[in-house]
C-alpha cells in the first residue's frame, strides 16, 4: 500500500511548504569502525548454521567529519526519539535460502548502520525492540543463538560506543536472560552512562504491559516505605517508574516497524500515545539509509503541518 | 532547483491521490474482484480513532452505516477529548442500527451493532485508577513483601482491576485512524497489544472503498504472536 511509504496526501500538500528544507550540516564525532563480531563457529544444527560474513571495515572515520543531511530532511524537524520494531530477520533469511541466524546477523548490520545515521543526523534517542517477552516461546536453539548474538555484539561494540559517545541502556525483564549477559549489560551500561551523543535503548525480553505492571509495583513499594502517599498516585507517577525513565525523552516521536506488519506488538504501549507510526514494507535487514530517510521525511511532512499539536 | 523538487513531489502526491480515489471508487462499485467477499467474521472488534477536531457526527453516522452494511458487529468510537462520548445519545438516536456496548457484553453475533464510546480518560487515567485498586489490595493484604507484590501486580490482576474501574473493554482486532496524523491519540494502550493499526486520512475525506480495502487487508493478515 503506497500510504505505507508516503505521507497521506491531503489538500495542504498541494501548496508548497512554507519552510524550505535545507540540508543540515552535522559534525560527526570520532567513530572507529571495528569488526561487529568475529566469524561464528560451525554448529551441528543445520537450521541455525552461522554464515561467515566478513564484517570488518577498514579505517577510522576522522573525528570532525562534516556530514550533510539528505536534501529531503530538515535538521530542525528531526525527531528527538525514534523507536524501531526490527521485524523480518527470519523471513529475510528464508527468502534467500539462508539459515535464520544469517537473518539475525544481517539485522545487526542494519542496526549498526541505523545507529550511525542517528548519530550523524542529531537524533538523541534510539529505542530498538530486539527481543520481546513473547519471543521466549521460539525454538530454544534460536533463542540461545540470539542471546549469544546479543552478548557478542555488546562485547565487540562497547569500545566503539564509548568512543562514539553512545550511551547504552537495556530495558526489559532481565531475570530471564543468561547470567553472563545480565552481567555484561550492567558493565556496558556503567561504562557508557556518561556518554551523551546518542542514547541507544535496547528492549530485550520487554513487554509493554509488563512495563506498566512493574511501574505500579515499584510505586507500591515506595508507598509501603512511606516515600509517597497513596493520594499522589496518578498517571504522571506511573510514567516516572516506567523502564523508559532511563532517558530524558521517554516518548518516541516516531515509531518505525519493518516488514509490513501494522501493529505495535506489546512494545512501549504506554509511551506511544502521540507517536507517529510508520509501517515500512521492507524486512529489517533491508531497511537502510534510503528507507530511513523515507520514514523521517514522512514524519517531518506531518510536523510541518501539525507541529503545534504537542 | 528547490521549486522544481517541490513541484515534482507535489505532482507525485497528486498522482497518488488520483490513483487512490480511482481504486476506492472501483472497490466501492464492486468492480475489483478480490474485494467482493470479505471474511468479516474475522473482525470481531473494530476501533475507530477520530481526531477530536474532525468529529462531525454526520460523517460518523455515515461511517457507522457503512460498517453496518459490511456486517461489522462491534465498534468502539474513540476521540481524545470525548466529543463522541458527549454526542453518544445523538449518534444512537440518529443511527438506528446500534445499541450501547455494556462492559460485560460478550462478543456474540447479534442483529444490532454494539457501540462503545471511549476517550483519553479511559486510557492512562483508567490504568492509574486500576493501579490504585491494586495498591489497596497490596496494603490490605498485611504482608508487604516483594513476593506479595509480585503476586498482586501482574498483568491479569491489572486486567481485572481495569474491569472494576470500567476501563477494560475488548482488545480491538483492527484500529482505523481517521485524522491527519498517523497516531492513535492515546487509545487505551492496555487494549492494543496486537491490534492492527491502519491510517485512513481525515474523516471528511473518508471513502467507502478505502474502508473495504482496509478491512480486506486486515482479514489477510496472519499473526505469529512472537513465534
Amino acid at each position: 500500500m503506497l500510504s505505507l511509504r508516503f505521507a497521506i496526501p491531503t489538500a495542504n500538500t498541494l501548496t508548497p511548504p512554507k519552510i524550505k528544507p535545507k540540508p543540515g550540516l552535522v559534525v560527526q564525532t570520532a567513530w572507529n569502525q571495528t569488526d561487529l563480531f568475529p566469524s561464528l563457529p560451525k554448529r551441528n544444527d543445520n537450521k541455525l548454521q552461522a554464515a561467515t560474513t566478513d564484517l570488518s571495515v577498514a579505517g577510522d572515520i576522522p573525528a570532525e567529519e562534516v556530514v550533510e543531511l539528505p536534501a529531503e530532511l530538515s535538521r530542525e524537524l528531526m525527531p528527538k526519539h525514534v523507536a524501531v520494531i526490527m521485524d523480518g530477520n527470519g523471513r529475510w533469511a528464508r527468502q534467500r535460502g539462508l539459515a535464520t541466524s544469517a537473518g539475525h546477523e544481517a539485522g545487526v548490520k542494519a542496526l549498526r548502520e541505523l545507529v550511525e545515521l542517528c548519530c550523524q543526523w542529531g537524533i538523541q534517542v534510539l529505542t530498538v525492540f530486539a527481543f520481546s517477552y513473547e519471543n521466549w516461546i521460539r525454538p530454544k536453539v534460536e533463542v540461545d543463538f540470539l542471546m549469544s548474538l546479543f552478548e557478542r555484539a555488546l562485547k565487540s561494540e562497547v569500545e566503539s560506543f564509548s568512543r562514539g559517545g553512545i550511551r547504552i541502556s537495556v530495558i526489559g525483564d532481565s531475570t530471564k536472560l543468561p547470567t553472563s549477559l545480565q552481567k555484561l549489560i550492567n558493565e556496558v551500561e556503567e561504562t557508557t552512562k556518561h556518554n551523551s551523543r546518542l542514547q541507544l535503548i535496547v528492549a530485550v525480553s520487554y513487554s509493554g504491559k509488563y512495563d506498566v505492571v512493574q511501574a505500579c509495583r515499584s510505586i507500591a513499594e515506595k508507598a509501603k516505605d512511606g516515600q509517597i502517599q497513596l493520594d499522589d498516585i496518578n498517571e504522571s507517577l506511573i510514567e516516572q517508574e516506567l523502564e523508559t525513565n532511563c532517558t530524558e525523552h521517554p516518548y518516541p516521536d516516531l515509531l518505525i516497524r519493518t516488514s509490513g506488519e501494522l501493529r505495535v506488538s506489546n512494545f512501549l504501549l504506554w509511551q506511544l500515545a502521540y507517536t507517529e507510526l510508520f509501517f515500512a514494507q521492507e524486512l529489517w535487514p533491508d531497511f537502510r539509509k534510503d528507507e530511513f530517510v523515507d520514514a523521517l521525511s514522512s514524519y517531518q511532512q506531518r510536523q510541518r503541518r501539525y507541529g503545534g499539536r504537542h | 532547483m528547490w521549486h522544481l523538487l517541490h513541484v515534482t513531489i507535489h505532482l507525485c502526491y497528486f498522482a497518488i491521490n488520483i490513483a487512490n480515489a480511482l481504486e476506492s471508487h472501483l472497490i466501492s462499485k464492486g468492480l475489483l474482484r478480490r474485494y467482493k467477499s470479505l471474511h468479516i467474521s474475522k473482525l470481531q472488534y473494530l476501533a475507530i480513532v477520530i481526531e477530536s477536531e474532525d468529529c462531525r457526527t454526520s460523517n460518523v453516522i455515515e461511517l457507522l452505516q457503512w460498517l453496518a452494511d459490511l456486517g461489522v458487529k462491534h465498534v468502539c468510537l474513540y476521540d481524545m477529548e470525548g466529543i463522541l462520548k458527549k454526542s453518544k445519545d445523538f449518534i444512537l438516536e440518529k443511527f438506528d442500527g446500534a445499541t450501547l456496548f455494556q462492559e460485560n457484553d460478550v462478543l456474540l453475533d447479534q442483529p444490532l451493532m454494539t457501540l462503545e464510546f471511549a476517550s483519553f480518560s479511559d486510557g492512562k487515567e483508567a490504568v492509574a485508577k486500576a493501579a490504585n485498586v491494586l495498591f489497596m489490595k497490596y496494603l490490605k493484604s498485611g504482608s508487604t513483601s516483594s513476593y506479595q507484590g509480585e503476586q498482586i501486580f501482574t498483568e491479569s490482576q491489572m486486567g481485572e482491576a481495569l474491569k472494576t474501574v470500567g476501563g477494560n473493554g475488548p482488545e480491538p482486532d483492527l484500529l482505523l485512524v481517521y485524522g491527519p496524523a498517523r497516531c492513535h491519540l492515546g487509545f487505551p494502550a492496555w487494549r492494543i497489544r496486537y491490534t492492527e493499526i491502519q491510517h485512513m486520512g481525515p474523516l471528511k475525506s473518508m471513502k467507502y472503498g478505502s474502508l473495504i480495502k482496509a478491512i480486506y487487508k486486515f482479514t489477510m493478515v496472519q499473526q505469529n504472536y512472537g513465534k
